[in-house]
């Protein structure tokens, strides 16, 4: 069966593919554009390792077909920092110690990035519970959630 | 080893105990840091592996006459394109190593002897046709019975998985083969008259279930072997060095024509110390003349590779009514999976081990059974007869009416203390851990409705071994540092660190990367504690090498006799009659002058540590129990770890919120469950359920620091230890609130509830 | 020069293998190799055995086994299983 034809915007970027019906975005980005920045944990959905942004909104790309993604804003990791710069979430995992492997890094940084967006001020327990959906087996979730409160208090400006 | 530890009363340290950025950072939170999954080569083909579909099963025979003609397949491979290995134990004898067994894990040959056990692979032009080719394979199985639960094994009516086996260790050896691959049994003093003057015996018997590492990063390898007998492998693992020997070694090869290069890895744990997909990749390779690459689903991470044993223990406690434990006897029964080899040894050992007890019988059962080979997770063993023991202490101490604490303090063993499996203890560490938690203001706060708290202590070996690191001063002064340990939890921090301290210079001046198998010399897993204390001390050994090089080409800039220059603040200095008159020479002075002084400037340390320090920690937990669900939930938790020296204590107490959160899963929520064909119901992260985010609240790690003397920064391994007393903590929490003490892991809510419905007493 | 002596301890399945289940003896030396090889010379084979599959523990301070040990007259040494980690 021949490959669809798919284009979309990708960190800002126009950008066009070829893809199998039974692709998933996250196949595409890692096995056809080479951006491996978004991992698999688990292919199901369950993990959150894969989590993008579509038109917006945080999704696992495991459960996104690629041919779903025409004419989408997709956001990645490797789009997350602005050239030199790194953005505020990313600067306070490294200063917090908010990472020990790092697999499941990416998909929290864009699922606290997707949160921040919506809720710049939230508590705890909200964190907790926006990022229930990203599993992290190294850290215990201590210092994650103090470098998004961190970030927060600082692009707030406090 | 002979570097002196350093007595911060003596000199102040400035960079370890800091808190810096890890050099390797900024890639990881840019998504550019490249995991096994992550690498890719021209015309790479991708790998995928057949599994078995029965639990226990003989192959009758294979057919991959279908799957070679798909095209796109380039190769179909089984077990008889593996060169057979000799039955022998070699290596130690707790975790001995049979490559007789090894390369039937990766392969099966006679029998599967486990539901996904690997039964053949291909390699193909893309996943798609890779996944086809797996469905041509015709395999025919003669179904066996099969036997999963480690109690069920022991049977005499057992289906055996070895029909030769005959248990080791036991005199006169059996006549009849069992699944019982050894019996293991520590002895001291008398442990029967010890019970029978005790004024009080506590006998209890304990289950756990098997539960996986559960790394995020599933295992994932791109191998590039040739015909003319070379290769490479790009790997995830917790030790690149071992990845080589295994796969040349079940491949027929030396081990110098194998080179692996250090992918960074996803969480590990114990469960990456083995091989899966690198030798069958390595042998597709081979024969395809293209790179392979396979990558495991979740599904084959859960159902392949090994979690640790399910349990199935006894654990016996008698005191004197002032408190004194007068004797104690343990029994463990622990799955090794398919092939022999699980952790009871580490169990039997590490139980009792926290505490001065004059009469100990400890006896372990290593038992096969249809279920993956147990691999090594976090402490490995000692976990589990610690959830046993120290459930058992709690009921100890609430039968004299006693502290649980003070209970454990008065008992508690010390520099000097007799062990049950032979040596004295050689270090502090025990009291401390358990006088935090006792000294801790949470242990006085009060508790409401349906609360309950918990505290627990355990121990851990930690280990040494061989590390090797270099160390080279570049050309404008800046060092570059290169060991051979994988990095899992930051430890490139620690080493640039460690360095900077010893050569007196800043932190930022000091870069450490992870070399490969060819570009460094053997260095052991990084696992077993081992990395900040081995590989720290072959770090600082290599420093100390190039300090004294630094001196010697000073004096030659100098002119002056060697023996006047001394290293200092960072700088070469001069004692002689002219001190003070010369400017001091910097890292960055010496090294404009390197050439005409004799060459580049570096040195290698290769080391095999000893001295290493076992681990202690001691846990407090506070749970709300639901008495409509039964569902259980953690209010505090703090965990008091001697640690030594923090070296960063970010990364280190990172490593005790891990170990405890993996703990409290244990204790309430993972498990494997299987159903009566063999077959496992919850192989993926939604049905086998680890904590998450919203589970938990803020962990409080307390670094409790008793410097080791036998490291130059007074380290102990701080990696493992933290898992060990947390089922138990939390199995003493959740006894606490509701009054019944629950003898089964997980504590999930339908065992709770059955608990509170039943009434069973603690 | 006189040597010292070590207590050397073996644990039951290296005595029950090796040494017809005698498990401690008194051994002169000044360097664990001195030890393993007087073990080796009682004992043909377990030489190479405590090398490669044990651990040490001289004053209950663990090691890998290694020849050039210095030992202190008196002490104590338990070869042991080796210590793996997760």
């Amino acid at each position: 069966m021949a490959k669809h034809h798919v284009t979309a915007t990708l960190n800002g970027n126009a950008v066009e593919y070829l893809c199998e019906t039974q692709q998933t975005l996250l196949d595409v980005l890692r096995d056809e554009l080479q951006l491996t920045g978004t991992k698999e944990g688990c292919g199901t959905g369950d993990c959150g390792a894969c989590s993008v942004t579509v038109d917006g909104r945080l999704v696992c790309s495991c459960l996104v077909l690629g041919v779903e993604a025409q004419g989408k804003k997709i956001e990645t990791i490797e789009g997350m920092a602005a050239g030199e710069s790194l953005h505020p979430l990313q600067r306070k995992f490294l200063e917090h110690a908010a990472l020990q492997c790092g697999v499941c890094t990416p998909g929290v940084l864009i699922a606290s990035r997707a949160l921040l967006a919506r809720n710049p001020d939230p508590t705890e327990e909200e964190v907790r519970f926006w990022l229930a959906g990203n599993l992290c087996r190294c850290t215990g979730y201590n210092k994650i959630i103090e470098a998004v409160l961190d970030a927060a208090r600082e692009m707030r400006g406090s | 080893m002979d570097a002196k530890t350093i007595n911060p009363q003596e000199k102040t340290l400035k960079v370890v105990g800091t808190r810096p950025v890890r050099p390797d950072g900024v890639p990881k939170v840019t998504g550019l840091a490249r995991y096994g999954a992550d690498f890719a080569l021209p015309g790479m083909l991708w790998g995928d592996i057949l599994r078995s579909p029965h639990a226990h099963a003989r192959i009758r025979s294979i057919d991959t006459a279908k799957a070679r003609a798909l095209p796109g397949v380039k190769a179909v491979i089984t077990a008889a394109d593996f060169p057979e290995q000799k039955y022998e134990f070699i290596g130690p004898e707790r975790v001995a190593v049979n490559f007789w067994h090894m390369t039937r894990n990766i392969m099966a040959r006679e029998k599967v002897l486990y539901e996904g056990h690997a039964v053949a692979a291909v390699a193909a032009i893309n996943k798609a046709v890779a996944s086809a080719a797996l469905r041509l394979i015709e395999v025919d199985y003669e179904p066996l019975p099969h036997v999963i639960d480690v109690d069920a094994a022991m049977r005499p009516d057992a289906p055996l998985l070895f029909e030769d086996m005959i248990t080791r260790g036991v005199e006169p050896a059996p006549d009849r083969p069992s699944n019982v691959s050894k019996r293991i049994e520590f002895k001291l003093g008398d442990p029967e008259a010890g019970f029978a003057a005790a004024d009080e015996i506590v006998e209890m018997s304990f289950k756990t279930a098997p539960v996986h590492q559960g790394y995020i990063e599933p295992h994932g390898c791109l191998a590039r072997f040739d015909a003319e007998g070379q290769g490479e492998i790009w790997a995830s693992s917790q030790g690149h060095f071992v990845v080589r020997a295994y796969v040349a070694r079940l491949l027929g090869m030396n081990i110098g024509d194998v080179l692996v290069h250090p992918a960074e890895i996803g969480g590990g744990f114990g469960g990456k110390t083995v091989i899966y997909v690198e030798p069958v990749a390595a042998l597709l390779s081979r024969k395809t003349g293209h790179p392979v690459k396979i990558v495991m689903s979740r599904e084959d991470v859960f159902k392949s590779t090994g979690p640790t044993s399910g349990s199935s223990m006894t654990v016996k406690i008698g005191v004197k009514r002032d408190g004194r434990i007068v004797a104690a006897d343990g029994v463990f029964k622990f799955q090794a999976g398919a092939f022999p080899g699980s952790p009871v040894m580490n169990a039997t050992m590490c139980g009792f081990a926290p505490y001065d007890i004059p009469n100990v019988r400890s006896v372990g059962y290593d038992v096969v059974s249809n279920r993956p080979k147990s691999a090594a997770y976090r402490a490995p063993g000692s976990p589990i007869s610690a959830y046993a023991v120290e459930s058992t202490m709690d009921a100890v101490a609430a039968k004299i009416g006693m502290d649980p604490l003070k209970f454990r303090l008065m008992n508690a063993c010390k520099s000097g203390t007799q062990t049950a499996w032979g040596p004295k203890h050689a270090h502090d560490g025990c009291a401390e851990t358990i006088k935090a938690v006792l000294d801790h203001p949470a242990y006085a706060a009060p508790l409401g409705k349906n609360q309950g708290r918990g505290v627990a202590s355990g121990f851990w070996f930690n280990n040494g071994g061989e590390s090797s690191a270099t160390v080279h001063v570049t050309e404008d002064g800046s060092v570059a540092v290169a060991t051979g340990s994988m990095d899992i939890g930051g430890s490139r921090a620690s080493m640039a660190m460690m360095a900077a301290e010893t050569l007196g210079v800043a932190y930022d001046q000091v870069r450490a990367i992870v070399a490969d198998t060819a570009s460094i010399g053997y260095t052991h897993v990084t696992g077993g504690s081992r990395v900040t204390f081995a590989t720290g001390i072959a770090v600082v050994e290599a420093c100390n090498k190039v300090i004294a090089e630094l001196c010697t080409r000073a004096a030659m800039i100098w002119n002056v006799d060697r023996g006047e220059v001394v290293w200092e603040g960072g700088c070469a200095r001069h004692t002689g009659q002219n001190a003070g008159k010369i400017e001091p020479l910097t890292l960055k002075a010496i090294a404009a002058k390197r050439a005409v002084t004799g060459g580049p400037i570096g040195a290698e340390a290769s080391v095999n540590a000893g001295g290493a320090a076992p681990g202690f920690a001691t846990e407090l937990c506070d749970v709300e129990v639901d008495p409509e669900t039964g569902s259980v939930k953690i209010l505090r938790f703090i965990v008091a770890q001697d640690v030594g020296r923090a070296i960063h204590p970010s990364y280190v107490e990172g490593q005790l919120h891990g170990g405890v959160v993996q703990g409290i899963g244990w204790a309430l929520n993972e498990e494997y469950i299987y159903d009566a064909a063999g077959h496992l119901l919850n192989a993926g992260f939604l049905d086998y359920r680890i904590p998450v985010a919203s589970d938990l609240p803020m962990i409080e790690a307390v670094l409790v620091e008793v410097p080791n003397p036998n490291h130059p920064f007074g380290v102990k391994g701080a990696g493992e230890v933290n898992i060990v007393p947390s089922m138990a903590a939390v199995a003493n929490a959740v006894n606490n609130a509701i009054g019944r003490r629950l003898t089964e892991l997980p504590m999930s809510p339908p065992k709770v509830l059955a608990a509170l419905d039943s009434g069973s007493k603690g | 020069m006189a040597q010292a002596s070590a207590r050397v301890v073996l644990i039951s399945s290296l005595s029950r293998h090796y040494t017809d289940g005698t498990k401690e003896f008194e051994i002169e030396a000044k360097t664990l190799y001195d030890v393993i090889r007087a073990l080796d010379q009682r004992y043909p084979g377990l030489g190479e055995h405590l090398e490669e599959e044990t651990s040490v523990a001289i004053d209950g301070e663990i090691y890998e086994v290694a020849y050039f040990h210095a030992l202190r007259p008196g002490c104590e040494i338990f070869f042991i299983p080796k210590i793996e980690g997760g």
